[in-house]
């Protein structure tokens, strides 16, 4: 029962009881509308953001938009993992550092993501280093701190075991550390994930005019909301089948940290 | 009785000597001595058993015979050395399994643990197996730590002690944790287990008992700080039973002794 429960493997039963609410809820909205109950200039129907989708898969700019924005989460979200990961060792292994460091992160650290974006602007212009300025910052803490975090909380027994066997402190790191600070680094990853993707929207919005965000913005002044639409779903989409990805990645390369990466700690 | 008459040529026979040890630990915002004046010496090949009450230090000495915490004065050798940091073939089997286990290796990598990378493959893989079948484990090399019960976790632990082939394992209340049947047959394995390894051990424990059972020599520690108030040699014939032993007017003698050592220090 145990076993099967924490034994790693993602089950791929489908969630039909979830996606009946879904489809309940799709079908009230187009109900609503090929009623009248209510009568927006510019709220389209489901079946009309179907037929826009089609029509922008057709034209190439929907997969063009998509692989824009996929391509700044991606390497914002890098990163932002591979320098969040390292300064969270550093931090986490060294009370000096942390004394040094840890007011300058709690100033940064709300910092609101769009201020960044006319700081962004002037020096990078429209470009995607631009996306990447507004991404990195904001996904870097999650996994900064939860690195920082797990390393912190793994319990001293553990670093005793390391020592009475005569383990070097950097194998000490590696054998024990890191591994027993696994599950919560991953939960940083993933929470900064999801971040990326928002944050790489809002750049394209606001900044650098490419991409699913920028697109959103000039269907919604094209006046065409079904098209517009089609953006918003697909940006959905894309949060939850990378979302998905990841947990599924996680679960096959460390079996045993994925019972705690599923729980809800986010 | 006490191994007092240590000199010379001793660390051919002893392998921990201690002489004076002391040790204090910051305590709120002062300090507290935790251990005073201890003096004792652990022979070759033998159990040495060290009982008390809790709150004596009991833990505290062993993670200094491990190396683990510096003493504050006096003086611990192994074979002859002074110690500085966990000292070669030491090593420690914790009470709490659940923690000093790597929940995320399997049995077997946690076995493997103190001698991946330093022994060659082949050798890794039959010393490990050698091990767990020591411990009757080896159906479950495969299995994480926390799929076990708490007596078979505990029985990792020592396995991976085990592996390192260590001259003395240090068990600190190694199952003090268990319910009373896993506890009588993890000490019937510890004695078969150390008759085929011939290592020595030192074995802390609040269990009279279990002290009495298992001990070739027996310490009383008491009061605050801790100190070694008797040693006791304890000559009870071995193979030793679970019921004969236990019901033998000698084995009653001696838990009787070590009550009365015990009780008269802490009234």
């Amino acid at each position: 029962m145990t076993a099967r429960r924490f034994s790693g493997r993602p089950s791929w039963r489908p969630n039909v009881a979830g996606f009946v609410t879904v489809a309940i809820c799709v079908l009230a909205w187009e109900m609503t509308i090929q009623v009248g109950i209510f009568d927006y200039q510019y709220l389209p129907a489901p079946s009309a953001i179907v037929r826009g989708a089609g029509e922008l898969a057709a034209s190439g700019e929907l997969i063009t938009a998509t692989l824009h924005t996929l391509e700044s989460v991606f390497l914002g979200w890098a990163v932002a993992v591979a320098a969040g990961i390292s300064l969270g060792l550093l931090l986490g292994s060294s009370p000096l550092l942390r004394r040094y460091s840890l007011a300058t992160i709690e100033v940064l650290r709300p910092m609101p993501a769009i201020a960044f974006v006319p700081v962004a602007l002037l020096l990078f212009g429209f470009s995607i280093q631009t996306e990447l300025m507004v991404i990195v910052l904001p996904s870097l803490w999650p996994v900064l701190i939860n690195t920082m975090g797990g390393l912190m909380e793994v319990h001293a027994r553990l670093e005793e075991v390391g020592r009475t066997f005569r383990l070097s402190r950097s194998a000490i790191l590696y054998k024990v550390f890191l591994p027993a600070a696994t599950p919560a680094i991953m939960v940083g990853v993933r929470i900064s994930l999801t971040l990326a993707v928002v944050l790489a929207v809002l750049a394209e919005m606001v900044g650098n005019p490419e991409g699913l965000g920028y697109a959103v913005v000039s269907q919604q002044q094209a006046l065409r909301p079904d098209l517009m639409f089609v953006y918003v779903v697909v940006i959905g989409l894309l949060g939850l089948a990378l979302n998905a990805l990841l947990v599924g990645f996680v679960s096959m390369s460390f079996p045993a940290a994925s019972a705690e990466f599923k729980g809800p700690r986010s | 009785m006490a191994g007092g008459e240590t000199t010379g040529q001793q660390h051919r026979d002893f392998v921990f000597s201690c002489r004076s040890v002391s040790l204090k630990l910051p305590y709120q915002g002062g300090s507290r001595w935790i251990l005073a004046d201890i003096s004792l010496d652990i022979r070759r090949g033998e159990l040495f058993t060290i009982v008390g009450p809790s709150g004596t230090g009991k833990t505290t000495l062993i993670r200094v015979l491990g190396g683990l915490t510096p003493c504050t004065s006096g003086s611990v050798r192994i074979n002859g050395q002074e110690i500085a940091g966990p000292p070669e073939g030491v090593v420690i089997v914790f009470q709490d399994y659940s923690h000093a286990l790597l929940q995320w290796r399997t049995v077997y990598l946690n076995v493997a643990l103190g001698i991946e990378g330093q022994v060659a493959a082949s050798e890794l893989r039959s010393r490990v197996v050698g091990v767990l079948r020591l411990v009757g484990l080896e159906k479950n090399a495969d299995d994480y730590p926390w799929q076990l019960s708490g007596g078979m976790q505990q029985r990792v632990q020592i396995a991976r002690a085990l592996a390192v082939r260590p001259a003395v394992l240090l068990m600190d209340e190694p199952f003090a944790a268990l319910d009373a049947m896993t506890k009588a047959s993890l000490q019937d394995e510890l004695l078969r287990v150390k008759q085929e390894t011939g290592c020595s051990i030192v074995f802390i424990t609040h269990d009279i008992e279990e002290a009495v059972y298992l001990g070739d020599r027996i310490a009383v520690i008491s009061g605050t700080p801790g100190r070694i108030e008797r040693t006791f040699d304890v000559p009870l014939p071995k193979p030793r039973d679970q019921i004969i032993t236990r019901q033998s007017t000698e084995f009653l003698k001696f838990r009787y002794a070590v009550h009365q050592a015990i009780g008269g220090m802490t009234r």
